[in-house]
């Protein structure tokens, strides 16, 4: 029997993506989810689910270690890991977004301060139009860096948009929609064909479900 | 000692021990084995015109290359790719031999820039072989033979799989398309990475749904001969059916020699448009997370130095076969301990060494206990 083992992003993805695979036949002990164990087994053996950070989820299965993992949209067009995605699965719904103080005055700006979790994303929506930006990196609480003028604007992930609400941003652009994808090593996707294959149409059918 | 003295630069390192040895077995065991298929072996320049490797590889692999400039300007590169040169050899050099040309190599390519988060190593050595001027599916399943010899050879025919494509296949679809190049690259794109749900989203601007289809059927996952005959069901151009006919042709031989354990049909794998013109594969091992060898037709390759004709080859990564071997010998048996050598040691340094050199001579192995010595 082929074993698959199976990287979930933690946090904001972590309890759809368990939903979904227990919606797609995995049988995941209700007990194990609470703990704070780092790696599960589903009770037919089949599969193990190890949880680790959204970036980490590419860096494990792009490595072979994990031979698929649920993870964002957002984390495969930053770090650009040279993966498999068949699936893209209705869960972690975002848009990247560049965002603005709401009374910014873009004429204003001469170099564009960017703030962002994303530097290539942000590179990338910028080198496209051929406009030079200063790219501040930062790790956490972007929303900041244009109230207190660190910044221009932002390059960020928006779920609700509360939280720009909330410090006075509004959304200027949406660079890209994202979602959660179901990712596969390159390797595995051979050598575990008939594993990856169930896998894959099973979970493509518990999203499909899900949608209606 | 200071830090820029001690520090190595990435992608760089030392073998020794049990690993340096391995990796000399390997490669002997390998070039050996293209001895027997009369294989004869070329040593290429390690540093040579930048133009070439753009020539050979295309742009965006060239660019991965450490460059700097000649004496006169031009730009020179540190070998990241060993065929171009040979394709270069076999056009100019070897002309007015007698073809088919058999060529095989062991060397080390070097590459500034990863192609990806994995590939660490700027330094890696190759082994591969070239067929060049036959142009048939005998050619064909001559390097694949090769790669199932090797695999058995070196122990790794189980838990392997080779994948079969033809890149015409395609290459037949996206004609019928009419895309405009960049487009194109982005359909090659989607389907390289399985992305079904991404394909179907850029295919609704087209409207033919068989097309569509096809494409579909490109993504689908891996399999034996009836992945040829599902394909051929949605399939209708000539030049991907045409594809599709090499193919079955070559299944067919793999079938009769039994070998088909070894090998999927994996029509999705469309990563070297630009290099490769025919069929393509890819080898990969339980226990390594990306492909240990890659190879195909590459007819295209040597009309860039001035005389067209077809080739075909492989190349397998000694780095990562070595890793593999590694891990699996150490899970088997602890690694096999070498006989002790004699220790040879004497006041007089002239009867030392004749002690030693006869000893040598008789092809034993020795080891010189200067301690000892008290001249």
């Amino acid at each position: 029997m082929t074993k698959l083992t199976v990287a979930i992003s933690k946090g904001r993805l972590q309890a759809d993506a368990l939903d979904l695979l227990q919606r797609a036949g995995l049988k995941l002990p209700i007990e194990s989810l609470s703990t704070r164990r780092l790696a599960i087994e589903d009770e037919s053996g089949r599969y193990r689910l190890i949880f680790v950070k959204p970036t980490d989820v590419a860096v494990y299965v792009e490595h072979g270690v994990a031979d698929c993992g649920i993870v964002g949209r957002d984390v495969l067009l930053e770090s650009e890991p040279d993966l498999l995605q068949p699936l893209a699965l209705n869960i972690g719904l975002c848009r990247i977004v560049v965002a603005a103080r709401s009374e910014a005055d873009w004429n204003q700006f001469g170099m564009l301060r960017v703030a962002t979790k994303y530097p290539r994303i942000a590179a990338r929506h910028y080198g496209a139009r051929g406009v030079a930006v200063d790219l501040i990196e930062l790790s956490g609480s972007v929303e900041l860096a244009p109230v207190l003028g660190l910044a221009d604007c932002i390059v960020d992930l928006v779920e609700t948009g509360r939280t720009l609400r909330e410090n006075g941003l509004c959304i200027v652009e949406v660079i890209a929609e994202s979602s959660a994808r179901l990712v596969v090593n390159r390797a595995s996707y051979q050598l575990k064909a008939e594993a990856i294959g169930e896998l894959i149409s099973s979970v493509d059918e518990a999203s499909k479900r899900s949608e209606q | 000692m200071s830090e820029t003295l001690s520090r190595i630069p990435a992608g760089m390192r030392y073998y020794c021990g049990p690993e340096a040895r391995l990796r000399r077995a390997i490669e002997t065991a390998v070039m050996s084995i293209f001895e027997g298929w009369s294989y004869e072996e070329i040593t290429t320049p390690t540093i040579d015109y930048y133009s070439l490797f753009e020539h050979g590889m295309g742009p965006a692999q060239a660019h991965r290359a450490f460059r700097f400039s000649d004496g006169d300007g031009r730009l020179l590169a540190v070998r990241p790719d060993v065929t171009s040169l040979v394709a270069r050899a076999a056009a100019t050099l070897f002309a007015q031999r007698e073809r088919p040309l058999r060529l095989c190599y062991a060397a080390p390519v070097f590459r500034q820039q990863p192609e990806s988060h994995t590939d660490w190593r700027r330094e890696s050595s190759q082994i591969g072989c070239e067929l060049i001027g036959a142009n048939s599916s005998v050619a064909d399943l001559e390097v694949l033979a090769i790669v199932c010899e090797v695999l058995q050879q070196l122990g790794l025919d189980r838990g392997c799989s080779i994948t079969l494509s033809d890149i015409d296949v395609f290459n037949g679809i996206a004609e019928e398309l009419k895309l405009d190049p960049e487009c194109r690259d982005q359909l090659r794109r989607l389907v390289d990475t399985r992305n079904r749900s991404d394909l179907e989203q850029f295919l609704a601007q087209y409207s033919a749904t068989e097309d569509s289809r096809s494409l579909a059927r490109l993504t689908q996952m891996p399999g034996k001969g009836e992945i040829l005959n599902d394909a051929r069901r949605s399939i209708s151009n000539s030049r991907s059916r045409a594809a599709l006919d090499r193919i079955t042709c070559l299944w067919s031989v793999i079938e009769s020699l039994q070998l088909t354990d070894r090998f999927e049909i994996d029509l999705g794998d469309v990563s070297r448009l630009d290099y490769y013109t025919g069929l393509t594969f890819k080898i990969y091992l339980d226990g390594a997370g990306r492909r240990i060898g890659s190879g195909g037709r590459y007819d295209g390759l040597t009309a860039s130095f001035g005389k067209a004709e077809p080739a075909v080859g492989f190349v397998l990564e000694l780095d990562a076969l070595t890793d593999i071997l590694l891990a699996r010998r150490e899970s088997n048996s602890p690694t096999k301990s070498e006989a002790e050598p004699t220790p040879i040691t004497g006041s007089d340094l002239a009867d030392l060494f004749r002690a030693a050199l006869d000893l040598r001579a008789r092809g034993e192995r020795i080891v010189i206990d200067s301690d000892e010595v008290t001249p």
